[in-house]
């Protein structure tokens, strides 16, 4: 006979109670499981495919924007486009993506619009586009242009018309879907015909840059900064809000885990003063037989950390399960398709977390009734009947 | 007479206060020699399961001392006093002996591991006293498949486990019919003519007819013993 095994056979005499107890604190381990891999899953998404987020960084020239007064004061000339060579600069730096625009302007019917020239199939990636009516640019130097949707309503264009851009007539090819931002209000056109349209020969007006892990936007910064003497804009504030959502998101999650945690941990403590109370006898003949207070506390306290121990494991299992099988069809739904790709994020970590999380709860759930069976006098318990 | 393995002086033992204040026990003077048979008879409720409670260190009297082979049980502390109960003496009670989720060997081997004996010798020394009470074969019985008196004697051997000095029996025939109590009794002698100190609370005056020493106990006090066939 070994202490283990005394705590055991303890353990296993009323299996019913066992059972329940254990899927108590099984249900509520493996939600907490469950929600910790998606709210992991929804964090490592963002970071690491920030798709949703578009450009993180945009590379500007010197010459625009905050840098314009720079330059009326030190008299310096400065260049309002970036070249060739820096873009190849930028795009040579691995772990982010980089895209060159050329913004131009023109007008149709009098009324301004803006245009940008692409680098078409990169662009429609980057950007997620749909196309609506006509067809997008076949090649990378294909003439003709792309319209954003509502620019196509206002003006009463669809694929086959013709817009005249800069003294050129230039066949619309077709209309995006509307995106809701300013690419509904753009006439896109290829980088070359643009750059030669606009005579900006090899040029492009700003880089957009979006890095692979949002948290390191500020390396890849610097990253850019090193190579090439630009102007580099990075949109703090959007990263934070986005991170502080997804934040709140996993402390949502967490609290309900939590409290599915504190109904098995009070479940715990049920089965424990009932233990007590039904073992009293039990308790007191252990005592007679020389059974230390400690010796008492630590059976029942054990006992306790068994229960979290094994409805640790078992949560921890069937949690990864749910997290794994189930998310797919938790993401088909348009609310929470972001916990799609939450397999990656099965981490065994968390699951040694969990069970050890597990017992530690169940062995703090453990203390009181454990703390009432060890001050039980021996007479007290001898005489209970 | 032999020296007494335990002295117990001025023993009082009160419950409650005030107007609920019980007095269980009201100055006990006891000596019981080495190797004596000593039966406490008297009525119920009028402190023989106290004082057995404390002569065992279960309890700690209102006042008094109780001296065991030579140390002063209540000067020591709770670990201390576990460790004495552990080696020095052997309970039986009148229900419920044994931890019903383990066979009857198991709750020997718990008692046992209790006092620090290694898992291994657990096993041998276990079977030896089953054997000794008769119910080797009985090793893997649990405490329900066993009748009463088959019980009290695994409790017997239990109580034996780590070879104490003093056996304290709380009315442990109390429970049985005739036949069994007759087995239990047999133990008992036997072990007490092996040497073993048997402390043996009853209100039946048919066993108490059997012991080498009657304590009489009567509104918490002790009447004079009784000194039978081995006075001095």
């Amino acid at each position: 006979m070994t202490h283990t095994n005394l705590i055991f056979r303890s353990l296993t005499r009323r299996k019913g109670r066992l059972l329940f107890t254990l899927l108590g604190i099984m249900i509520g381990m493996a939600s907490f499981v469950t929600f910790m891999a998606l709210g992991g899953s929804l964090k490592s998404q963002i970071e690491q495919e920030s798709a949703a987020l578009g450009a993180n960084l945009v590379v500007t020239p010197k010459g625009s924007c905050a840098y314009e007064q720079v330059s009326i004061l030190t008299g310096e000339q400065l260049p309002t486009t970036i070249t060739k060579d820096e873009v190849a600069a930028i795009r040579s730096i691995e772990g982010m993506q980089a895209i060159p625009y050329l913004a131009e302007r023109s007008a149709i019917d009098n009324r301004p619009v803006s245009v940008m020239g692409i680098l078409p199939e990169e662009t429609r990636v980057f950007k997620n586009w749909l196309l609506a009516q006509g067809e997008y640019f076949p090649e990378e130097t294909a003439d003709g242009a792309v319209l954003g949707s509502v620019l196509a309503e206002q003006f009463g264009l669809n694929p086959g018309a013709e817009v005249r851009i800069r003294g050129a007539d230039i066949k619309v090819l077709g209309v995006l879907e509307e995106t809701g931002g300013k690419d509904d209000l753009t006439v896109f056109l290829s980088l070359p015909v643009a750059q030669q349209l606009y005579e900006q020969k090899d040029l492009v007006s700003y880089v957009a840059v979006r890095v692979d892990r949002l948290d390191e936007v500020e390396l890849y910064a610097n990253k850019i900064k090193d190579k090439v003497s630009l102007g580099v804009v990075s949109d703090k504030q959007m990263r934070g809000s986005v991170l502080s959502i997804v934040g709140t998101v996993n402390m949502t999650l967490q609290m309900i885990a939590a409290v599915a945690i504190l109904a098995a941990a009070f479940g715990i403590v049920n089965t424990m003063m009932t233990a007590t109370y039904e073992r009293k006898r039990e308790i007191g003949i252990l005592q007679a037989m020389g059974a230390t207070r400690n010796g008492v506390f630590k059976l029942f306290l054990f006992e306790s950390g068994i229960y979290g121990l094994i409805g640790g494991i078992g949560g921890a299992v069937m949690g990864g399960l749910a997290a794994v099988f189930a998310t797919p069809y938790i993401s088909q739904n348009a609310a929470t398709s972001f916990v799609k790709g939450s397999q990656s994020s099965f981490d065994p970590i968390m699951f040694a977390g969990a069970i050890l999380f597990s017992t530690l709860v169940a062995m703090v759930a453990g203390l009181y009734p454990a703390i009432k069976a060890s001050k039980l006098s021996p007479v007290e318990a001898i005489s209970y009947e | 007479m032999n020296d007494p393995v335990i002295t117990a002086k001025g023993l009082v033992k009160e419950y409650g206060n005030g107007a609920t204040l019980v007095k269980a026990l009201r100055g006990v003077d006891l000596d019981i020699p080495n190797g004596s048979f000593t039966c406490i008879v008297g009525p119920s409720g009028h402190g023989k399961s106290t004082l057995m409670h404390l002569l065992g260190g279960l309890d700690h009297p209102t006042s008094g001392t109780v001296v065991i082979d030579g140390q002063d049980m209540f000067r020591l502390g709770n670990k201390e006093l576990a460790g004495l109960r552990a080696k020095k003496i052997g309970f039986v009670f009148q229900f419920f002996n044994l931890l019903q989720s383990l066979t009857a060997m198991e709750n020997i081997e718990t008692a046992l591991m209790l006092a620090g004996v290694p898992e291994k010798e657990q096993k041998t020394r276990a079977k030896e006293l089953l054997d000794m009470v008769g119910l080797g074969e009985k090793a893997n019985a649990k405490p329900g498949q066993l009748s009463g008196g088959q019980q009290q004697r695994v409790a017997i051997a239990r109580a034996l486990a780590n070879d104490p000095p003093v056996l304290l029996m709380d009315e442990p025939t109390g429970n049985l019919d005739s036949e069994a109590e007759a087995e239990v009794m047999n133990v008992l002698e036997t072990l007490n003519r092996q040497g073993k100190t048997v402390i043996f609370v009853t209100h039946s005056n048919e066993i108490a007819s059997r012991a080498d020493i009657i304590v009489h106990v009567r509104d918490g006090q002790t009447q004079l013993p009784q000194e039978l066939r081995k006075a001095c």
